[in-house]
């Protein structure tokens, strides 16, 4: 499945790309998030739960950000298993300034679902997998647009 | 007593005998058995449906409470069991070793000491996989930059095309074909037979027993051919055959998709010997769909010469056969398309050629013959297509089109242009008798009112042949072994009989129907006669149920066993009754001195004589076997004529009449034989609206469960309507032909044929199936028709 959409966040280029490279905080805005444990150097492991249709599972996700370029380009690959279902991520984001206080993303995405959620919640599975894409989009918009309060926000992820 | 022996002889509507116990809910089935100590199964499965396995890790999964052990294919591999033959010759995974082919492979088997932890412990094994290239369109397959699917057999296989198999006379079509082009008329159709799946309400399963102190294994098995089952446990496990015992308790349906042997039956059997301790394994819904033999996938391309008028004169058919990861297709060994060269049909072509090229691709293994007799039904639906395609072309009605082409009665035998000897049949009796009972002409002006007036309404004709009964040996057996088949008679002093079958029944009613043989050739009450079947370690050998083979080649054998029991009987009353063989007669109950009627003795007095006053000269006891080995096939055939409404705002397709005309040659209990066709015409009612097996590219299963897999309920269903005629089978003791099948190979092409007439005005020629209200729909979009 392949999704992509542009957005326009109230917020300069530099603190949209600081936001993004805090995992945390990228990772809090994934829907279904329980856990994330650095492994190495720009190598994580996610724990998410989804639920599509009937099915409800688990997802252990390998990540990594194989590709960066300060402030505008960024690569972010997971593949993860749940019992008898698997999924492979890959989305890109591009950031543009388009003035002092406005950056216009624009990211694309690929996901490749296997297995019994995909099997079971297939007539479910591209309005979900479109739904859970654009719910993380629209949490990483909502939270760079708040004002400064950048302190509070790490809290609430560790919480 | 005559009129008592009459009233249950053949062609009575003698209720089930096996009914008192469904529908008490005390039928018996695999997942009824509980033994002590028993401990349950569940499979790891590939969510890939191509993969690489990096590696397993069974360390959590041993760590779940109640987990006892679990098999990878590595353990199997280090027992010689990793890989085991399929019905075709080929070898399929047992338990995967270093690559997945399809999704939902079986992947390792565990084992707990309940069913919680067993599924628990399932899904704590790690399994590391490497995703590979999936193909899942067999156009594909082929494709020289395509991904071999089976490094396993490169050697003997070097491509993913499995076989090329051809037959007929290519010279002769290609003539025929040519003049046809110049002075008469070539049509051509594209079709599709869509993956569809038997799903039997009761899902595949077994509880394995090995007693380690005995020696003996004992299996309670899903099986619709459990002696044949046993001798490929025997071979492949190199177990002693005396110590396997296969017993098919009652079956929950079977429609050929417990045919073939799946690898949880192997790992229950694994297990078991390994634990020594019963193990029972029993698929679930997703697992049955998504990993067990599918039926049909056929990609067919046919062509048809014809005079102007007309008159048909060639065949012409090429077919891709999508078999999936194995070749687990259930086909007689010589034939590797089955008998899908039976597709002339019911029609009088001089020449035709056939070929089939069948490949791999990733999706489950299969193209097992679901209530079929291996490819009639895509044979059929080809045929059948191709004749209103032809009416269609020339403008003529599809009916007199078929009465005009029709193998006529006093051609029989027929031999086929593909060298089939049809038995015997009427086939324009059996459409102009459906015609008759809807009134064909009446309808005919009825769709012309309704076109007249934008109402869309179609007629479709399906006069299809079946060729069932497989043997004779010398030409069919499975995995070598030649498929006859067996009864043995048991007569107790008392007169009452206990017979045993080599055939297995999965709801057809074996316990009733071969009970009537008997007691009409022995003329006595079915309430004497009792019916064994299913336990290796009692019934004779025989192949097995399916393809509508029991009546033809069992019921044979049965009819036959109770001729040797009756012969000796006979020679008792010749001893008791002071007289020469030759001086006797017989009448349904009883041998009576010629001339002499008040002289005589019945079934029941000479049962009882054999064990007590039995002529010196001959054996005690009243008992017989017979393994029969059929001479031909049988050709049942029927005409069915569907009528269909089309709804034009929706697309929906509704069957406003379905007539089924059947003729399958003597009829034993025409109560089960009228069930046997309702539930058959259900079942090819699926295909043609409802049913197929889909997947997405990544060979994600996108059907695997009954909320998305639509098998027809009552809902669905219409009100069927029945008739027949008959036309006994020349070479059968009793005339039968089998009908088990007939009604899913005949239906499907009715239905289709009468939703293509209903649109044939607007330029519609075929519509591939399942016909959903989606693809109609958009036809009418397209032709400006659909209703606001």
């Amino acid at each position: 499945m392949y999704f992509s959409d542009t957005q326009t966040i109230a917020a300069p280029i530099g603190k949209v790309w600081a936001f993004l490279l805090d995992v945390n905080k990228v990772a809090a805005c994934a829907p279904g998030f329980q856990s994330l444990e650095e492994l190495g150097e720009e190598h994580w492991k996610a724990v998410v739960s989804v639920g599509v249709g009937p099915v409800k599972a688990k997802f252990t996700l390998d990540v990594t950000r194989p590709e960066m370029q300060e402030p505008e380009h960024m690569v972010v690959k997971g593949r993860g298993k749940a019992p008898g279902s698997a999924v492979e991520l890959s989305g890109e984001m591009n950031l543009t300034a388009l003035d002092d206080e406005q950056t216009r993303m624009d990211w694309e995405a690929t996901v490749v679902v296997s297995g019994t959620i995909a099997s079971v919640g297939a007539r479910l599975m591209q309005g979900t997998a479109q739904k859970l894409t654009g719910q993380f989009f629209d949490c990483l918009k909502t939270r760079l647009q708040v004002p400064d309060a950048p302190d509070a926000e790490v809290d609430s992820v560790n919480g | 007593m005559a009129t008592e022996v009459f009233k249950h002889g053949l062609g009575e509507p003698y209720k089930r005998k096996e009914d008192a116990r469904f529908i008490r809910g005390e039928g018996k089935y695999v997942d009824d058995v509980q033994l002590k100590g028993m401990l349950y199964g569940d499979i790891v499965r590939s969510p890939y449906a191509h993969a690489l396995i990096k590696s397993i890790d069974i360390s959590e999964a041993m760590k779940v409470p109640g987990v006892v052990a679990v098999i990878t294919g590595k353990d199997l591999d280090a027992a010689g069991l990793a890989w085991m033959p399929t019905l075709s010759g080929d070898t399929e995974a047992v338990l995967a070793l270093d690559r997945v082919h399809f999704q939902m492979q079986e992947v390792a088997f565990v084992v707990a000491t309940s069913r919680y932890a067993a599924a628990d412990g399932a899904a704590a094994v790690e399994v590391e996989y490497e995703p590979l290239q999936v193909i899942v369109d067999p156009k594909k397959a082929l494709d020289p930059d395509a991904p071999l699917l089976r490094p396993d057999k490169k050697d003997k296989q070097p491509t993913n095309q499995i076989y090329h198999w051809e037959t007929g006379d290519r010279t002769g079509t290609d003539e025929a074909f040519t003049d046809a082009e110049a002075n008469g008329i070539v049509v051509k159709q594209d079709m599709f037979i869509p993956r569809i799946h038997p799903a039997p309400i009761e899902t595949c399963g077994c509880v394995a027993d090995y007693n380690k102190t005995t020696a003996k294994l004992t299996v309670w098995l899903t099986s619709q051919a459990p002696h044949v089952h046993r001798t490929l446990f025997a071979i492949v496990a190199g177990l002693p055959e005396h110590r396997i015992r296969i017993i098919s308790p009652d079956v929950g349906g079977g429609f050929g998709n417990k045919v073939p042997i799946y690898p949880g039956y192997v790992c229950a059997v694994v297990a078991s010997l390994t634990t020594g301790k019963p193990v029972k394994w029993i698929e679930d819904r997703s697992e049955n769909i998504a990993s067990t033999g599918f039926a049909r996938d056929y990609h067919i391309h046919a062509e048809l010469a014809a005079d102007k008028d007309g008159t048909v004169k060639a065949l012409k058919v090429h077919t891709l056969a999508d078999h999936g990861a194995f070749d687990a297709a259930a086909q007689p060994t010589k034939f590797p398309a089955g008998l899908f060269h039976i597709c002339t049909g019911s029609y009088d072509f001089k020449h035709a050629f056939v070929d089939v090229d069948a490949v791999h691709t990733n999706k489950a293994p299969g193209g097992i013959a679901y209530r079929c007799s291996f490819r009639v039904t895509e044979a059929s639906y080809l045929i059948e297509r191709m004749m209103d395609t032809l009416a269609h072309d020339l403008g003529k009605d599809p009916a007199q089109l078929r009465l005009q082409n029709f193998i006529k009665p006093e051609a029989f035998p027929y031999r086929s242009a593909l060298d089939w000897t049809f038995d015997s049949g009427n086939y324009e009796g059996a459409l102009k008798l459906a015609m008759k009972n809807v009134d064909y002409e009446g309808l005919r002006r009825e769709q012309a009112e309704k076109r007249a007036r934008g109402e869309l309404m179609g007629i479709g004709i399906s006069s299809f042949t079946e060729i069932v009964g497989a043997g004779p040996g010398k030409h069919f057996d499975i995995a070598g072994i030649q498929m006859f088949d067996s009864c043995e008679v048991r007569v107790h002093p008392t007169g009452k009989i206990l017979a045993r079958i080599g055939v297995q029944t999965q709801g057809q009613g074996h316990e009733t129907t071969f009970a009537q043989i008997i007691a009409a050739e022995l003329g006595m009450s079915p309430d004497d006669v009792d019916v064994e079947h299913g336990d290796t370690d009692t019934a004779p050998y025989g192949l097995g149920t399916y393809a509508s083979r029991s009546t033809p080649v069992a019921g044979a054998a049965t009819a036959l066993a109770a001729r040797k029991v009756r012969d000796k009987a006979k020679k008792i009353a010749a001893y008791l009754l002071e007289v020469g063989e030759e001086d006797l007669e017989w009448e349904p109950g009883r041998f009576f001195v010629k001339g002499t009627p008040g002289k005589g003795k019945t079934i029941q007095e000479l049962a009882f004589a054999a064990y007590t006053n039995c002529p010196p000269y001959l054996e005690p006891g009243l008992e017989a076997v017979n393994y029969y080995d059929p001479p031909n096939l049988t050709y049942p055939f029927g005409s069915y004529i569907c009528v269909v409404d089309i709804d034009r705002g929706t697309g929906q397709v509704d069957i406003r009449r379905f007539m089924a005309v059947d003729d399958c040659g003597t009829i034993i209990n025409p109560m089960i034989v009228e069930g046997q066709i309702h539930g058959g015409l259900t079942q090819g009612l699926a295909p043609a609206l409802y049913e197929e097996v889909t997947f997405d590219e990544d060979g994600n299963i996108l059907n695997g469960n009954f909320q998305d897999y639509l098998v027809p309920t009552a809902m669905e269903t219409p009100n069927w309507e029945t008739d027949r005629t008959v036309t006994p089978s020349p070479h059968h003791p009793i005339g039968a032909k089998g009908v088990g099948e007939s009604p899913t190979v005949g239906a499907p092409q009715a239905i289709v044929n009468a939703v293509v007439d209903a649109l044939a005005h607007l330029g519609v020629r075929h519509i591939d199936m399942p016909i959903t209200p989606w693809k109609v729909w958009n036809i009418l979009k397209e032709k400006g028709l659909t209703a606001d």
